[in-house]
Protein backbone atom coordinates (compact mmCIF):
# COMPACT_ATOMS: atom_id res chain seq x y z
CA UNK A 1 0.00 0.00 0.00
CA UNK A 2 2.84 2.35 0.89
CA UNK A 3 4.71 1.70 -2.36
CA UNK A 4 1.97 2.98 -4.75
CA UNK A 5 1.62 6.17 -2.65
CA UNK A 6 5.37 6.67 -2.73
CA UNK A 7 5.45 6.11 -6.49
CA UNK A 8 2.59 8.54 -6.98
CA UNK A 9 4.38 11.22 -4.95
CA UNK A 10 7.61 10.58 -6.81
CA UNK A 11 5.86 10.98 -10.18
CA UNK A 12 3.94 14.11 -9.16
CA UNK A 13 6.66 16.70 -10.00
CA UNK A 14 7.08 15.29 -13.52
CA UNK A 15 3.31 15.33 -14.04
CA UNK A 16 3.16 18.98 -12.89
CA UNK A 17 6.14 19.80 -15.12
CA UNK A 18 4.53 18.07 -18.11
CA UNK A 19 1.34 20.06 -17.57
CA UNK A 20 3.31 23.30 -17.33
CA UNK A 21 5.13 22.35 -20.54
CA UNK A 22 1.82 21.78 -22.33
CA UNK A 23 0.63 25.26 -21.37
CA UNK A 24 3.77 26.74 -22.91
CA UNK A 25 3.88 24.50 -25.97
CA UNK A 26 2.63 25.00 -29.48
CA UNK A 27 1.97 22.69 -32.39
CA UNK A 28 1.62 18.98 -32.77
CA UNK A 29 3.16 17.00 -29.87
CA UNK A 30 3.67 14.10 -32.29
CA UNK A 31 5.67 16.23 -34.76
CA UNK A 32 8.99 14.74 -35.95
CA UNK A 33 10.95 17.65 -34.48
CA UNK A 34 10.73 19.20 -31.02
CA UNK A 35 12.20 22.64 -30.45
CA UNK A 36 12.85 23.59 -26.83
CA UNK A 37 13.46 27.31 -26.70
CA UNK A 38 15.33 28.56 -23.62
CA UNK A 39 14.99 32.31 -23.39
CA UNK A 40 15.11 35.30 -21.09
CA UNK A 41 12.51 38.06 -21.44
CA UNK A 42 15.09 40.79 -20.79
CA UNK A 43 17.70 39.54 -23.25
CA UNK A 44 17.90 41.58 -26.51
CA UNK A 45 18.90 38.57 -28.65
CA UNK A 46 15.85 36.68 -27.33
CA UNK A 47 13.70 39.66 -28.30
CA UNK A 48 15.16 39.64 -31.81
CA UNK A 49 14.55 35.90 -32.15
CA UNK A 50 11.01 36.20 -30.82
CA UNK A 51 10.10 39.08 -33.12
CA UNK A 52 11.99 38.15 -36.29
CA UNK A 53 12.68 34.44 -36.62
CA UNK A 54 10.02 32.86 -34.42
CA UNK A 55 7.04 33.99 -36.53
CA UNK A 56 8.74 32.40 -39.57
CA UNK A 57 9.48 29.24 -37.62
CA UNK A 58 5.85 29.03 -36.51
CA UNK A 59 4.64 29.60 -40.08
CA UNK A 60 6.99 27.07 -41.71
CA UNK A 61 7.32 24.33 -39.08
CA UNK A 62 4.94 24.63 -36.12
CA UNK A 63 1.69 25.33 -37.96
CA UNK A 64 2.25 22.64 -40.64
CA UNK A 65 2.88 20.09 -37.84
CA UNK A 66 6.56 19.51 -38.65
CA UNK A 67 7.80 20.75 -35.28
CA UNK A 68 6.55 21.07 -31.72
CA UNK A 69 7.64 24.22 -29.87
CA UNK A 70 8.19 24.21 -26.11
CA UNK A 71 9.07 27.46 -24.33
CA UNK A 72 11.49 27.19 -21.40
CA UNK A 73 12.38 29.95 -18.98
CA UNK A 74 16.05 30.76 -18.55
CA UNK A 75 16.17 34.10 -16.67
CA UNK A 76 19.76 35.26 -16.34
CA UNK A 77 20.93 36.72 -13.03
CA UNK A 78 22.47 39.69 -14.83
CA UNK A 79 18.97 40.91 -15.79
CA UNK A 80 17.12 42.62 -12.95
CA UNK A 81 13.52 41.96 -14.03
CA UNK A 82 13.91 38.68 -15.95
CA UNK A 83 12.70 36.43 -13.17
CA UNK A 84 9.68 38.64 -12.46
CA UNK A 85 8.78 38.66 -16.15
CA UNK A 86 9.20 34.87 -16.31
CA UNK A 87 6.92 34.47 -13.28
CA UNK A 88 4.18 36.56 -14.93
CA UNK A 89 4.57 34.66 -18.19
CA UNK A 90 4.33 31.26 -16.46
CA UNK A 91 1.33 32.48 -14.45
CA UNK A 92 -0.29 33.65 -17.70
CA UNK A 93 0.21 30.18 -19.15
CA UNK A 94 -2.14 28.90 -16.45
CA UNK A 95 -4.90 31.14 -17.82
CA UNK A 96 -4.01 30.23 -21.42
CA UNK A 97 -2.34 33.53 -22.28
CA UNK A 98 1.36 32.67 -22.43
CA UNK A 99 1.84 33.59 -26.08
CA UNK A 100 0.08 36.95 -25.75
CA UNK A 101 2.04 37.86 -22.62
CA UNK A 102 5.34 36.72 -24.13
CA UNK A 103 4.62 38.83 -27.24
CA UNK A 104 3.81 41.88 -25.11
CA UNK A 105 6.88 41.45 -22.89
CA UNK A 106 9.25 41.11 -25.84
CA UNK A 107 7.68 43.92 -27.85
CA UNK A 108 7.87 46.33 -24.91
CA UNK A 109 11.15 45.08 -23.49
CA UNK A 110 12.97 48.46 -23.76
CA UNK A 111 10.23 50.23 -21.78
CA UNK A 112 9.79 47.82 -18.85
CA UNK A 113 13.47 47.09 -18.46
CA UNK A 114 13.91 50.85 -18.05
CA UNK A 115 10.93 51.48 -15.76
CA UNK A 116 10.70 48.11 -14.00
CA UNK A 117 6.92 48.16 -14.49
CA UNK A 118 6.63 44.62 -15.77
CA UNK A 119 3.06 43.96 -14.68
CA UNK A 120 1.76 47.04 -16.54
CA UNK A 121 2.79 45.37 -19.80
CA UNK A 122 1.45 41.97 -18.75
CA UNK A 123 -1.88 43.51 -17.70
CA UNK A 124 -2.30 45.18 -21.09
CA UNK A 125 -3.15 41.82 -22.73
CA UNK A 126 -5.25 40.35 -19.88
CA UNK A 127 -8.84 40.88 -18.77
CA UNK A 128 -9.35 42.31 -15.23
CA UNK A 129 -10.24 38.84 -13.90
CA UNK A 130 -7.14 37.32 -15.54
CA UNK A 131 -4.97 40.13 -14.16
CA UNK A 132 -6.01 39.29 -10.59
CA UNK A 133 -5.44 35.59 -11.13
CA UNK A 134 -2.04 36.10 -12.79
CA UNK A 135 -0.87 38.50 -10.09
CA UNK A 136 -1.74 35.96 -7.40
CA UNK A 137 -0.31 33.02 -9.34
CA UNK A 138 2.99 34.81 -10.02
CA UNK A 139 3.72 34.64 -6.27
CA UNK A 140 2.75 30.98 -6.04
CA UNK A 141 5.65 28.66 -5.08
CA UNK A 142 4.68 26.29 -7.88
CA UNK A 143 5.48 29.00 -10.44
CA UNK A 144 8.86 29.59 -8.84
CA UNK A 145 9.38 25.83 -8.91
CA UNK A 146 8.44 25.74 -12.60
CA UNK A 147 11.01 28.42 -13.45
CA UNK A 148 13.70 26.74 -11.38
CA UNK A 149 12.96 23.44 -13.03
CA UNK A 150 13.34 25.03 -16.50
CA UNK A 151 16.64 26.62 -15.45
CA UNK A 152 17.87 23.32 -14.05
CA UNK A 153 16.91 21.56 -17.24
CA UNK A 154 18.80 24.19 -19.24
CA UNK A 155 21.87 23.75 -17.09
CA UNK A 156 21.71 20.00 -17.60
CA UNK A 157 21.52 20.61 -21.35
CA UNK A 158 24.58 22.89 -21.02
CA UNK A 159 22.66 25.99 -22.12
CA UNK A 160 25.32 28.70 -21.89
CA UNK A 161 23.58 31.61 -23.53
CA UNK A 162 20.13 32.89 -24.38
CA UNK A 163 18.37 32.27 -26.60
CA UNK A 164 19.25 28.61 -27.06
CA UNK A 165 17.19 26.20 -29.08
CA UNK A 166 17.52 22.52 -28.35
CA UNK A 167 16.30 20.77 -31.46
CA UNK A 168 15.33 17.17 -30.81
CA UNK A 169 15.02 14.63 -33.62
CA UNK A 170 14.64 10.93 -32.81
CA UNK A 171 16.04 11.36 -29.31
CA UNK A 172 19.14 13.19 -30.55
CA UNK A 173 19.60 16.75 -29.31
CA UNK A 174 21.18 19.63 -31.21
CA UNK A 175 21.79 22.77 -29.14
CA UNK A 176 21.87 25.96 -31.18
CA UNK A 177 22.54 29.20 -29.36
CA UNK A 178 22.60 32.91 -30.05
CA UNK A 179 21.12 35.03 -32.76
CA UNK A 180 20.32 32.98 -35.83
CA UNK A 181 20.25 33.32 -39.57
CA UNK A 182 16.79 31.92 -40.39
CA UNK A 183 17.83 30.70 -43.82
CA UNK A 184 20.55 28.49 -42.31
CA UNK A 185 18.23 27.30 -39.54
CA UNK A 186 15.63 26.37 -42.16
CA UNK A 187 18.21 24.37 -44.13
CA UNK A 188 19.20 22.53 -40.96
CA UNK A 189 15.61 21.74 -39.97
CA UNK A 190 14.89 20.53 -43.51
CA UNK A 191 18.03 18.36 -43.42
CA UNK A 192 16.86 16.85 -40.12
CA UNK A 193 13.39 16.21 -41.49
CA UNK A 194 14.75 14.35 -44.51
CA UNK A 195 17.32 12.43 -42.43
CA UNK B 1 74.09 11.26 -25.78
CA UNK B 2 73.28 12.58 -29.23
CA UNK B 3 71.53 9.32 -30.05
CA UNK B 4 69.20 9.48 -27.02
CA UNK B 5 68.40 13.19 -27.55
CA UNK B 6 67.51 12.59 -31.18
CA UNK B 7 65.46 9.57 -30.22
CA UNK B 8 63.48 11.60 -27.69
CA UNK B 9 63.03 14.35 -30.28
CA UNK B 10 61.80 11.82 -32.79
CA UNK B 11 59.30 10.40 -30.28
CA UNK B 12 57.99 13.86 -29.36
CA UNK B 13 57.71 14.75 -33.03
CA UNK B 14 55.75 11.57 -33.76
CA UNK B 15 53.49 12.04 -30.72
CA UNK B 16 52.73 15.64 -31.68
CA UNK B 17 51.93 14.61 -35.24
CA UNK B 18 49.58 11.91 -34.01
CA UNK B 19 47.87 14.24 -31.52
CA UNK B 20 47.40 17.15 -33.94
CA UNK B 21 46.41 14.80 -36.76
CA UNK B 22 44.05 12.87 -34.48
CA UNK B 23 42.34 16.05 -33.35
CA UNK B 24 41.84 17.10 -36.97
CA UNK B 25 40.33 13.72 -37.88
CA UNK B 26 38.06 13.73 -34.82
CA UNK B 27 36.96 17.29 -35.53
CA UNK B 28 36.13 16.36 -39.13
CA UNK B 29 34.21 13.27 -38.04
CA UNK B 30 32.03 15.24 -35.57
CA UNK B 31 31.04 17.55 -38.44
CA UNK B 32 30.66 15.00 -41.23
CA UNK B 33 28.33 12.75 -39.23
CA UNK B 34 25.79 15.63 -38.95
CA UNK B 35 24.09 17.67 -41.70
CA UNK B 36 26.52 20.29 -43.02
CA UNK B 37 23.95 23.00 -42.26
CA UNK B 38 24.55 22.51 -38.51
CA UNK B 39 28.21 23.45 -38.97
CA UNK B 40 27.10 26.36 -41.18
CA UNK B 41 25.11 27.76 -38.23
CA UNK B 42 28.23 27.56 -36.03
CA UNK B 43 30.36 29.36 -38.67
CA UNK B 44 27.71 32.03 -39.17
CA UNK B 45 27.76 32.84 -35.45
CA UNK B 46 31.26 34.33 -35.90
CA UNK B 47 29.84 36.93 -38.33
CA UNK B 48 32.90 37.01 -40.58
CA UNK B 49 31.59 35.55 -43.84
CA UNK B 50 28.67 36.26 -46.15
CA UNK B 51 26.09 33.48 -46.38
CA UNK B 52 27.52 31.95 -49.57
CA UNK B 53 30.95 31.86 -47.91
CA UNK B 54 29.49 30.24 -44.78
CA UNK B 55 27.87 27.52 -46.89
CA UNK B 56 31.00 26.92 -48.97
CA UNK B 57 33.19 26.62 -45.86
CA UNK B 58 30.67 24.39 -44.07
CA UNK B 59 30.65 21.97 -47.00
CA UNK B 60 34.41 21.84 -47.61
CA UNK B 61 36.24 22.49 -44.34
CA UNK B 62 35.44 19.15 -42.66
CA UNK B 63 36.87 17.27 -45.68
CA UNK B 64 39.97 19.47 -45.61
CA UNK B 65 40.34 18.75 -41.89
CA UNK B 66 40.01 15.03 -42.54
CA UNK B 67 42.62 15.10 -45.31
CA UNK B 68 45.03 17.18 -43.22
CA UNK B 69 44.58 14.95 -40.20
CA UNK B 70 45.29 11.81 -42.21
CA UNK B 71 48.35 13.39 -43.86
CA UNK B 72 49.68 14.37 -40.43
CA UNK B 73 49.10 10.91 -38.99
CA UNK B 74 50.61 9.08 -41.95
CA UNK B 75 53.45 11.60 -42.23
CA UNK B 76 53.07 12.41 -45.91
CA UNK B 77 53.78 15.86 -47.41
CA UNK B 78 54.90 17.06 -44.01
CA UNK B 79 55.80 20.61 -45.00
CA UNK B 80 52.50 21.24 -46.73
CA UNK B 81 50.38 19.47 -44.11
CA UNK B 82 52.01 21.05 -41.05
CA UNK B 83 51.98 24.49 -42.63
CA UNK B 84 48.32 24.17 -43.65
CA UNK B 85 47.37 22.82 -40.20
CA UNK B 86 49.19 25.73 -38.53
CA UNK B 87 47.49 28.26 -40.79
CA UNK B 88 44.06 26.76 -40.10
CA UNK B 89 44.62 26.56 -36.35
CA UNK B 90 45.95 30.14 -36.31
CA UNK B 91 42.77 31.25 -38.12
CA UNK B 92 40.49 29.35 -35.70
CA UNK B 93 42.40 30.64 -32.68
CA UNK B 94 42.31 34.22 -33.97
CA UNK B 95 38.54 34.04 -34.55
CA UNK B 96 37.96 32.59 -31.10
CA UNK B 97 40.09 35.25 -29.43
CA UNK B 98 38.25 37.94 -31.40
CA UNK B 99 34.83 36.60 -30.33
CA UNK B 100 36.02 36.31 -26.76
CA UNK B 101 37.39 39.88 -26.70
CA UNK B 102 34.09 41.18 -28.12
CA UNK B 103 32.23 39.33 -25.38
CA UNK B 104 30.31 37.18 -27.87
CA UNK B 105 28.97 34.09 -26.11
CA UNK B 106 29.03 31.76 -29.10
CA UNK B 107 29.76 28.10 -29.72
CA UNK B 108 33.31 27.45 -30.83
CA UNK B 109 32.06 24.94 -33.45
CA UNK B 110 35.24 22.91 -32.92
CA UNK B 111 33.67 19.50 -32.35
CA UNK B 112 30.01 20.00 -33.21
CA UNK B 113 27.52 22.20 -31.39
CA UNK B 114 27.11 22.88 -27.68
CA UNK B 115 30.63 23.93 -26.70
CA UNK B 116 30.90 27.63 -25.90
CA UNK B 117 34.15 29.55 -26.34
CA UNK B 118 35.84 29.56 -22.93
CA UNK B 119 39.33 29.84 -21.42
CA UNK B 120 39.53 26.04 -21.78
CA UNK B 121 38.77 26.06 -25.53
CA UNK B 122 41.28 28.89 -26.03
CA UNK B 123 43.94 26.98 -24.08
CA UNK B 124 43.22 23.80 -26.04
CA UNK B 125 43.35 25.49 -29.44
CA UNK B 126 46.37 27.59 -28.43
CA UNK B 127 48.25 24.45 -27.39
CA UNK B 128 47.34 22.70 -30.64
CA UNK B 129 48.50 25.73 -32.58
CA UNK B 130 51.82 25.76 -30.70
CA UNK B 131 52.27 22.05 -31.41
CA UNK B 132 51.44 22.46 -35.06
CA UNK B 133 53.79 25.42 -35.50
CA UNK B 134 56.54 23.40 -33.85
CA UNK B 135 55.93 20.57 -36.35
CA UNK B 136 55.95 23.02 -39.26
CA UNK B 137 59.22 24.61 -38.14
CA UNK B 138 60.80 21.19 -37.69
CA UNK B 139 59.62 20.00 -41.10
CA UNK B 140 61.29 22.98 -42.79
CA UNK B 141 64.44 22.62 -40.74
CA UNK B 142 64.87 18.92 -41.27
CA UNK B 143 67.58 17.97 -43.76
CA UNK B 144 67.43 14.19 -43.36
CA UNK B 145 64.54 11.91 -42.55
CA UNK B 146 64.12 11.61 -38.79
CA UNK B 147 64.72 8.24 -37.31
CA UNK B 148 66.39 7.13 -34.13
CA UNK B 149 68.88 5.02 -36.11
CA UNK B 150 69.94 7.75 -38.49
CA UNK B 151 71.46 9.81 -35.73
CA UNK B 152 68.59 12.21 -36.21
CA UNK B 153 68.31 15.72 -37.50
CA UNK B 154 68.92 17.08 -34.02
CA UNK B 155 72.59 16.22 -34.29
CA UNK B 156 72.71 17.79 -37.74
CA UNK B 157 71.09 20.97 -36.46
CA UNK B 158 73.40 21.10 -33.48
CA UNK B 159 76.42 20.73 -35.71
CA UNK B 160 75.34 23.56 -38.01
CA UNK B 161 74.26 25.85 -35.18
CA UNK B 162 77.58 25.14 -33.47
CA UNK B 163 79.62 26.50 -36.35
CA UNK B 164 77.29 29.42 -37.00
CA UNK B 165 76.19 28.45 -40.52
CA UNK B 166 72.72 29.08 -41.84
CA UNK B 167 70.73 25.84 -41.92
CA UNK B 168 68.31 26.93 -44.60
CA UNK B 169 70.99 28.19 -46.97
Amino acid sequence: MKLPVFLLLALLPSVVSAEADRAKSFGNPGAPLTIELFSDFQCPACRALHMQQLPLLIRDYINPGKAYLVYKEFPLNMHKFSREAAAYACASARVGKYEQVADALFQNQPSWEESGKVFEIVASVLSPAEQKKVQALAKDPSILQEINSDVQEGQQERVNQTPTMIIVRGGKKYPIGGSLNYDLLRRFLDDLLTK
Amino acid sequence: MTFSRSRAGWAIHLLLRLVVGGVFVYSAWTKLREPWSLFAISIDAYHVLPQWGVMAVARTLPWAELALGLLLIVGLWRRVSTLAASALLALFFGLMVRASVHGEAIDCGCFGPGEAISPWTLLRDGSLLAGSVFLAVKSFWRKKPMSPRAGGSESLIEAHVGDGRNLTA
